[in-house]
């Protein structure tokens, strides 16, 4: 167990067993009779730390699902490792503590929403009284009361993905592997889903997810990897990764004369039109005056935030400058 | 971060092997196609009421007998090879066993609980289908003995050692090739007593051609004899199946169906999940 050292009193502090590691991770796929070969994923290093939510983030076909399938022993790298608790996963006793929502889940569609979870419950070995206790928190939990009873061939999308979610985290893992967890949902669907995520967060689990949906990642994870054909090209806080435009401003306010956006013109500002009113991009020292000017001349500001690349446009700076390569 | 539970489960456990089987037993009780081939073949033993009528006088429960046993096998025999075939297929196409693979199971227990799941349906069709055929024969003034149980035994045997066969074929191939090959395998297995009457005939094309005798040898070594579970002419004449031919079969069946279910377990083991 590579734990050890813990107990060093001196020095400095021993480095934390990652929850997830990535070790070089590499896959070749050989597809056809002529073996023509696909590296989905080259030589990816990443670590997981426990509490963390970590995105990963690729444009189509770009490795998300190969690597996680690695992650969870589905598919076997042809280099490097995948570590879960800096242990192999292929031992079954990993995987008890970990719950894995694969890409459109399927299941069992003659059973019932009950049934299903039932079933899982049983291959975590739980005494009967508990899983089914565990089960019927779990449909409520992802709401599905109403279906428990329906097999699952009457399932819509979102609903199956809802079984999915339930079973990812049915054995209440340190762990959770989610690929695209969010596909599928509706609204409601993705914030319950957002929801259950950060409540994990909040009793110290990891959850390692993919998505498309760049917005669900900006706002919840802790940190993202994005990986674009099969390498890992950036990664980092948020903080660290959207740095673009940093130290500007945007403020936004309604009702400004034309003569206070000429004067705001004269001084080198320019106020373009948003909404009901007007945007101007500042820079953060100057932030003050133009503030003063803009009430002093009857105008109300109704927004002023820092201004920071989004993700989604690092995204698509990222996959584009690949492109072009 | 809690570490106690991670030494248990290593070794096989039982309940995971038994949930995958009796699920695997749901499945095919849920499963229309598979109901009304059991519906189908109830009909077909029962229509031997018809066929007996034609027989001679004082011969129509011989017939009922003879007819039953065929059908009770036929059908078994297809059922295992059927499902063996799609069983394991079916999970990695419809993609259910992403979900399964990625608990803690082991995947040999994966495949042991398929199996034993299969061999429950086997068990409990050739009980179904026994029984139709005990009333039938009871229908035409026959007597139903403990031999035509022992004949119905030596059945279940038999399509689980052809379970197997499947199983262990459509680990590595599709479900087309998988039943061709476990068929085929059926059929030649049911003819070997034949090739080794041949080969120890003083004449015919074994004595003439030593290449296609050492064919047949091969043959006789590698396929499993399956005649040995066939025991419908002897019920038949009245001949008593004796407790130790009954053992000697099973010991055969289960050590063919262990190798092959063996084979099936690493081919397994081996595979990506894609
Ligand atoms: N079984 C396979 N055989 C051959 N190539 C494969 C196989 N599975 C995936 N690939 C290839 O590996 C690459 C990565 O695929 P992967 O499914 O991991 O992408 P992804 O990032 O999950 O994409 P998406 O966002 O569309 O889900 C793709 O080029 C794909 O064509
Ligand atoms: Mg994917």
């Amino acid at each position: 167990m590579s734990e050890a050292g813990s107990e060093a009193g001196s020095g400095p502090a021993p480095r934390k067993v990652p929850v997830l590691a990535f070790e070089k991770l590499s896959k070749e796929f050989k597809l056809g009779l002529r073996l023509r070969r696909v590296q989905a994923v080259r030589d990816v290093d990443l670590e997981v730390q426990q509490g963390e939510i970590f995105g990963y983030l690729g444009p189509n076909g770009a490795g998300k699902t190969t690597s996680m399938k690695m992650a969870m022993g589905l598919i076997r790298p042809t280099g490097g490792r995948a570590l879960i608790f800096g242990e192999s996963v292929e031992r079954p006793a990993v995987r008890r503590r970990v719950g894995y929502l694969p890409e459109h889940p399927y299941f069992y569609d003659y059973l019932t929403g009950f049934e299903i979870l039932d079933f899982y419950g049983q291959l975590y070995e739980m005494p009967k009284k508990k899983r089914h206790a565990r089960v019927d928190e779990l449909l409520t939990i992802v709401g599905l009361d109403h279906a428990r009873d329906r097999t699952l061939r009457r399932f819509s999308k979102g609903m199956l993905q809802r079984i999915g979610i339930a079973q990812a985290i049915l054995n209440d893992p340190d762990l959770v592997v989610l690929d695209e967890p969010m596909s599928g949902l509706d609204p409601m669907g993705r914030k319950e889903v957002r929801d259950i995520i950060l409540a994990l967060k909040e009793q110290g689990k990891t959850v390692f997810f993919s998505s498309h949906i760049l917005h669900d990642i900006e706002t919840i994870c802790d940190r993202v990897a994005i990986i674009i054909n099969g390498r890992v090209e950036r990664m980092g806080s948020l903080g660290e990764l959207l740095t673009g435009n940093a130290g500007l401003v945007e403020v936004v306010a309604t009702g400004a004369s034309p003569e206070l956006l000429a004067r705001l013109e004269g001084d080198g500002f320019t106020a373009a039109v948003a909404g009901h009113g007007h945007r101007l991009v500042v820079e953060e020292g100057g932030l003050d005056p133009v503030l003063r000017a803009l009430l002093d001349g009857g105008a109300t500001i109704t927004h002023v935030e820092p201004m920071r690349e989004s993700l989604e446009e690092l995204f698509v700076r990222e996959a584009g400058a690949h492109h072009a390569e | 971060m809690k570490r106690g539970p991670i030494m248990r489960s290593e070794a096989l456990h039982p309940g995971r092997v038994l949930a995958v089987a009796r699920n695997t037993f749901r499945e095919a009780v849920r499963n229309r196609a598979f109901l009304g081939l059991l519906l189908f073949s109830v009909a077909f033993i029962l229509s031997s009421i018809l066929l007996s009528a034609l027989a001679v006088v004082g011969e129509g429960a011989r017939v009922v007998v003879d007819f039953g046993f065929f059908a009770v096998a036929l059908f078994a025999v297809a059922t295992a090879i059927v499902m063996g075939a799609l069983l394991v297929y079916k999970e990695l196409e419809k993609k259910t066993i992403y979900t399964i693979v990625s608990k803690p199971i082991h995947r040999y227990e994966f495949i042991l609980g398929k199996y034993l799941g299969l061999l429950t349906i086997l068990v409990a069709q050739v009980v179904a289908l026994g029984v139709i055929w005990a009333l039938v024969i009871l229908t035409r003034d026959g007597t139903v003995t403990f031999e035509h149980a022992k004949g119905m035994l030596l059945v279940v045997m038999e399509v689980g050692l052809i379970a197997a066969v499947a199983m262990m074929f459509s680990a590595a191939s599709n479900p087309m090739l998988t039943g061709l090959f476990t068929f085929g395998l059926f059929i030649v297995g049911r003819l070997v007593y034949l090739i080794e009457e041949m080969l120890q005939a003083p004449k015919g094309l074994f004595v003439d051609n030593p290449v296609a005798r050492a064919f047949g040898e091969v043959v006789v070594a590698v396929f499993p004899d399956l005649s040995v579970f066939d025991v419908s002419q002897q019920v038949l004449l009245g001949v008593p199946v004796a407790p130790s031919y009954l053992l000697h079969a099973f010991v055969y069946a289960s050590a063919y169906a262990l190798f092959f279910l063996v084979v099936a377990l690493f081919a397994f083991e081996r595979r990506d999940f894609t």
